[in-house]
């Protein structure tokens, strides 16, 4: 199949639902604005009801933004309908057409637009082979498992070769095995036909694993958008760092900035370092530091930032999560080498130490 | 959506069409003022020429006109003002007043003076006569010698002759303008215009086929001698005649509701909580009467126990003896209503957890305690329900007692013989509006207390086992009571069939295939016509149903809850009120339909929309709405997605909807009678004049052909929605 990919963007696009039982007005989505490049896999990532599926659907065209603009590779298709879009959407529930058999389905979209029918037996086998389903074409797809009506869903959006592929929660249905399977499957599909993708989820890991750039949305708000490793390592604020990945915080004030970007500060009297700052922390005034699991030592009572007391240590196989009892909470710490002389005893008296380039200040306030 | 441009365009296009709009209407007027003029003109200028000269002559000529144009009002006057002595004379004291009064006036003058140049002149402005507005013409008499004027006629043309031909174009061209601003406007601002058209559409219908003629049943209700009055209300509820028939009313509800809902408990019991054998076979009888045309049990009832009734003459030699009245209705009702409420009921009986019986039972309860104080408690809102379903149903029933009531009154054959006998439409009406308060008291107690009090929950797992609940001599009691019910059902069914080939029936019982033929030519016409009918209107209302399920279940628009509400309306209004208030709003210009097929089309349309519009709702709120959105987004348009996905997906509702539409419309009775013509005659009315001739035998063969008829359309029915059964297996699984 050919390569071709447009643009997508979203220009302060706002939808505002009125609710039927208060009378008053919910923001789905809050001037979102967003680029999305050619051939890039953007993801959606958010909990329930913050507005990624309101996005999506108006960017398919099945809702209409109450305010802003869409535009698709520089057109504007804010008022189209979803037929006059060069977009493809993969739904949550797949949404096969059950009176038709696979191939039928894949056809519909060709049978549809009046494709010739020698060209569309050609097109639909050749999507079916795609996603490895050339030979149920005559079944029902009743019939089918739930990882092959995905597929044939995927196959029916391909085969109308969308300039955007629009995936909505399409592994939310299917089992872990099954998902994580499906999951490399898009990618390498998305990749080999370079098509701009946009998916929408709620599994930090589905994100992170999947997409060139990560979009973390809270209550129709855009919070960050920025590749995994920037939105894992480099979140802006505690909500996107709690909600991509275990974290723990330490209020802190900032004392100063010193060369390469680390920045001194006090916990509670200890002169700590954080190795790069968020925007909205200022020099003097009070911030949050963030510790992943990984980026924290433990080491003797007195030695480090904190001390505290080791609650319970969890056996994972390849680590060991040790949770100390401090006085910021319960304070998780990953110990990669599980081997018996790196361990605490539960009970016994520790300190925790900071990687200084891996923390981070983020700013004091709302989540 | 609305960007100022578009706003700019729509309103710019509105405005020329309003100029061009206007422009045919004046042109309209005129033309048509001056062709009627012209024609009052030429007849006042004839009738001037032969008016006498004299002063004598004036009072016999004057007579002598109106004599031969009642309608016209003339003045003479005889001399012309300023130049001769002036006398005037009118038959018309009015006109005459106006006279002295305004002479001086300035139309008078100018009126005055074109006459005495021998021209016609009419007076530009309309002047008030009485009630009604008039124009005036003056014309010329003349002399013998033809070349100067002696007098003028004055005549006042009445205004309303133009105004109401004017006020129609009016009107039409509004709605022209009306019409050509939403055709317009949708597509301008909708990015789904065929919705929006179809909502239009919708709304055009029921606007005028629902709401309009109910409002004119309404407000003839309100009027009496042309001005808004309570008398019409005052007399229906104070005559004792009219009082007697709600009494009547009410009571045969009341007789019918308990009977249907005791034996319909003891068939859906005995289908639903016993394991005993047949269910399926009593299901199918129980459900044959629902189904059945109107008249058939009534006939065979008649046949049985009439005056001259095989059973009760033949058999039992009782003289005396009359099943017409309150008793015959009871029981005829019963048959033909008990099925309601056993479906019902049986639904309700059903949906009970049968693991609340076994728990009362291992806590040491009898059977007998656990089903008064489990089972039937549980089932009250159901046995509620479906007594207040039978109620409203007898109360709209009209053919059984039409045939069947003998003395007794019914508010349904009462308001039709104030129609069709008295011509009193009013009260007609009126009776008919009686009828409604009851189903709506019905239906309000059904919402505000049965909805509240429902415990029947659904859980989605059918329980196929149940402890029997019913001890020996009970079941043989239940098993007695179903078989003796099911056989007298076909005994009735089996005796219209022996109806149609005896040749006198409580006479003569010899056997004859005469009746048949000549049934069968002398109800050719009505049949073809019924069926004909039925048949157009069987498709209309299918697609009319499944376009407003979906607009109801998947589309959001202003107004939704009125169409809803509007298209409902016809499920709760008796077939005696749709009738009359059709004879009403539909028998003028510019919806003149009385005496046409199309009126009767109409109105199986509207009555069976609701039956199929729920139908199609339930349905399609099983299918996940996300398959309609992805045919959408692979590029099919509205009316691909219904044709290629909804339609398909949604095919036993609407096969079903069509087939109750056709039956139903060949079954038809309360409300078409008032609709059919020459014409356009119906099946049941013809067995219903048979009947009512004593030509029994005519009217069994008409009822067993329709009984065919009606059978094998639901036979067809059944296989062809059987066909589709993959399909709700694989849509309710996603």
């Amino acid at each position: 199949m050919e390569k071709r990919s447009v643009p997508v963007q979203l220009e302060k696009v706002t939808k505002i639902f009125r609710d039927p039982k208060t009378k008053s007005d919910v923001y789905a989505v809050r001037d979102a604005q967003l680029e999305i490049e050619s051939g890039e896999l953007v993801t959606l990532l958010g909990p329930s009801g913050c507005g990624k599926t309101t996005m999506l659907r108006m960017i398919g065209g099945f809702e209409l933004p109450t305010r802003g603009r869409i535009r698709i590779g520089g057109e504007d298709v804010t008022y189209l309908p979803p037929n006059a879009r060069a977009t493809a959407t993969v739904f949550q529930s797949y949404g096969l057409f059950p009176h038709l058999d696979v191939f039928d389905n894949v056809a519909y979209g060709l049978r549809v637009r009046r494709v010739p029918k020698a060209e569309m037996a050609t097109r639909v086998m050749e999507a079916l082979g795609l996603v490895g389903l050339a030979e149920l074409a005559r079944r029902a797809p009743g019939r089918l498992s739930g990882g092959q009506q995905q597929r044939v869903a995927l196959a029916r959006c391909l085969v109308v070769r969308p300039k955007v592929l629009l995936l909505d929660e399409p592994l939310s249905n299917l089992d872990a095995l099954l998902r994580e399977q499906m999951r490399v499957e898009i990618r390498r599909i998305q990749k080999a036909l370079g098509i701009t993708a946009i998916y929408v989820t709620h599994d930090r890991v589905e994100a992170m694993s999947l997409s060139d750039r990560v979009v973390v949305m809270k209550a129709g708000v855009v919070r960050q958008v920025g590749p995994p490793s920037v939105i894992y390592e480099r979140p802006d604020c505690k909500f996107v760092a709690g909600f991509v990945g275990k974290v723990a915080f330490f209020p802190v004030a900032v004392l100063a900035e010193q060369v390469q970007g680390a920045v001194a500060c006090s916990l509670a009297g200890r002169r700590v370092l954080a190795g790069s700052m968020a925007p909205g922390v200022a020099v003097g005034a009070k911030a949050f530091l963030m510790a992943r699991p990984e980026s924290l030592r433990l080491g003797d009572p007195g030695d480090g930032a904190c001390d505290g007391t080791v609650a319970t240590n969890v056996y994972l196989g390849s680590s060991v999560e040790c949770f100390v009892a401090t006085e910021y909470g319960e304070i998780l710490v990953q110990i990669d080498d599980p081997s018996e002389s790196r361990l605490r005893p539960e009970g016994s008296k520790v300190s925790i130490t900071f990687d200084e380039t891996r923390v981070r200040l983020l700013p004091e306030g709302e989540e | 959506m609305f960007t100022k441009k578009k706003i700019l365009a729509f309103l710019a296009a509105c405005a020329v069409f309003l100029v061009i709009d206007l422009w045919m209407f004046s042109v309209l007027r005129g033309s048509y003022q001056k062709t009627v003029l012209q024609d009052k003109k030429e007849l006042i200028v004839a009738l001037a020429r032969s008016a006498p000269a004299e002063a004598a002559g004036m009072d016999p000529w004057l007579t002598e006109v109106q004599k031969a144009y009642p309608g016209l009002r003339l003045l003479h006057i005889q001399g012309i003002p300023g130049i001769a002595q002036v006398q005037a004379a009118s038959l018309d004291s009015e006109l005459k007043s106006l006279w002295s009064a305004r002479q001086g006036a300035v139309s008078f003058q100018t009126g005055i003076e074109a006459a005495s140049y021998l021209e016609v002149f009419v007076a530009p402005e309309a002047v008030r006569l009485g009630q009604g507005k008039f124009l005036l013409v003056f014309a010329p008499v003349l002399n013998k010698e033809g070349d100067t004027a002696v007098g003028i006629v004055v005549a006042a043309v009445d205004e309303s002759v133009l105004t109401s031909f004017i006020h129609l174009t009016y009107s039409l061209s509004m709605i022209a303008f009306l019409v050509f601003a939403l055709g317009f406007g949708i597509p301008t601002f909708s990015r789904d215009p065929l919705t929006g058209y179809a909502i239009l559409v919708l709304f055009a219908i029921v606007l005028t086929f629902v709401a309009y003629p109910l409002f004119e049943a309404l407000r003839l209700t309100f009027v009496h001698e042309g001005r808004f009055s309570f008398a019409i209300w005052k007399e229906i509820l104070t005559n004792k005649q009219y009082l007697s028939a709600l009494a009547g009313s009410v009571k045969l509800g009341t007789l019918t509701a308990t009977l249907s809902t005791v034996v319909g408990f003891l068939f859906a019991f005995f289908v639903a909580r016993t394991s005993l054998g047949g269910k399926k076979l009593v299901t199918a009888l129980a459900t044959l009467p629902v189904i059945s045309p109107p008249f058939s049990l009534t006939l065979s009832i008649i046949l049985l126990f009439g005056n001259n009734g095989l059973i009760t003459k033949r058999l039992l030699g009782l003289e005396h003896f009359s099943i017409y009245g309150l008793g015959g209705l009871g029981l005829v009702q019963t048959l033909s209503m008990f099925p309601i409420a056993f479906l019902t009921m049986a639904g309700v009986l059903e949906a009970i957890d049968s693991t609340l019986e076994d728990a009362s039972l291992d806590l040491n309860a009898s059977r007998w305690q656990t089903f008064t104080r489990v089972t039937l408690p549980l089932a009250a809102p159901g046995i509620l329900s479906s007594w207040l379903l039978v109620f409203t149903n007898s109360l709209a029933d009209f053919a059984n007692p039409l045939l069947l009531s003998g003395s007794f009154r019914v508010l349904s054959v009462e308001s039709y013989i104030e129609v069709t006998g008295m011509n009193r439409l009013g009260n007609g009406a009126a009776l008919s509006i009686l009828l409604l308060l009851p189903t709506l008291t019905a239906f309000f107690v059904q919402r505000a207390w049965v909805a509240k009090k429902s415990f029947v929950v659904v859980t989605g797992k059918p329980s196929g086992r149940f402890s029997d609940l019913a001890s020996k001599p009970m079941r043989l009691f239940l098993l007695a009571f179903v078989v003796l019910a099911s056989v007298f059902i076909v005994s009735l069914y089996g005796t219209i069939v022996a109806g149609c080939f005896v040749k006198n029936w409580g006479i003569d019982y010899t056997f004859t295939t005469a009746n048949i033929v000549e049934a069968l030519q002398r109800g050719k016409a009505a049949m073809i016509s019924t069926v004909t009918l039925a048949g157009i209107a069987t498709p209309i209302a299918g697609f009319l149903a499944m376009i407003g399920a979906v607009l109801l279940v998947r589309k959001r628009f202003p107004g939704k809850r009125l169409l809803e509400a509007l298209m409902m309306t016809p499920f709760a209004v008796p077939g005696t009120l749709i009738g009359i208030s059709y004879i009403l709003a539909f028998n003028k210009p510019p919806l003149l339909l009385v005496g046409t097929g199309a009126i009767l089309v109409i109105c199986y349309v509207i009555r069976e929309l609701p039956v199929g519009l729920e139908g199609g709702v339930a349905t399609l709120r099983q299918i996940d709405p996300s398959i309609e959105e992805a045919a959408a987004d692979l590029g099919a348009d509205q009316a691909t997605v219904f044709r290629t996905v909804i339609l398909p997906l949604i095919r036993p509702a609407f096969i079903s909807s069509m087939s109750y539409t056709f039956v139903r419309s060949m079954t038809a009775v309360s409300a078409i009678i008032f609709l059919i013509s020459a014409r356009w005659y119906h099946i049941t009315i013809q067995i219903y004049n048979f009947s009512e001739n004593i030509r029994f035998g005519l009217a069994s063969v008409l009822a067993t052909a329709l009984i065919i008829i009606v059978l094998a359309v639901f036979g067809l029915m059944r296989v062809l929605v059987k066909q589709s059964e993959h399909l709700e297996k694989t849509v309710t699984v996603q």
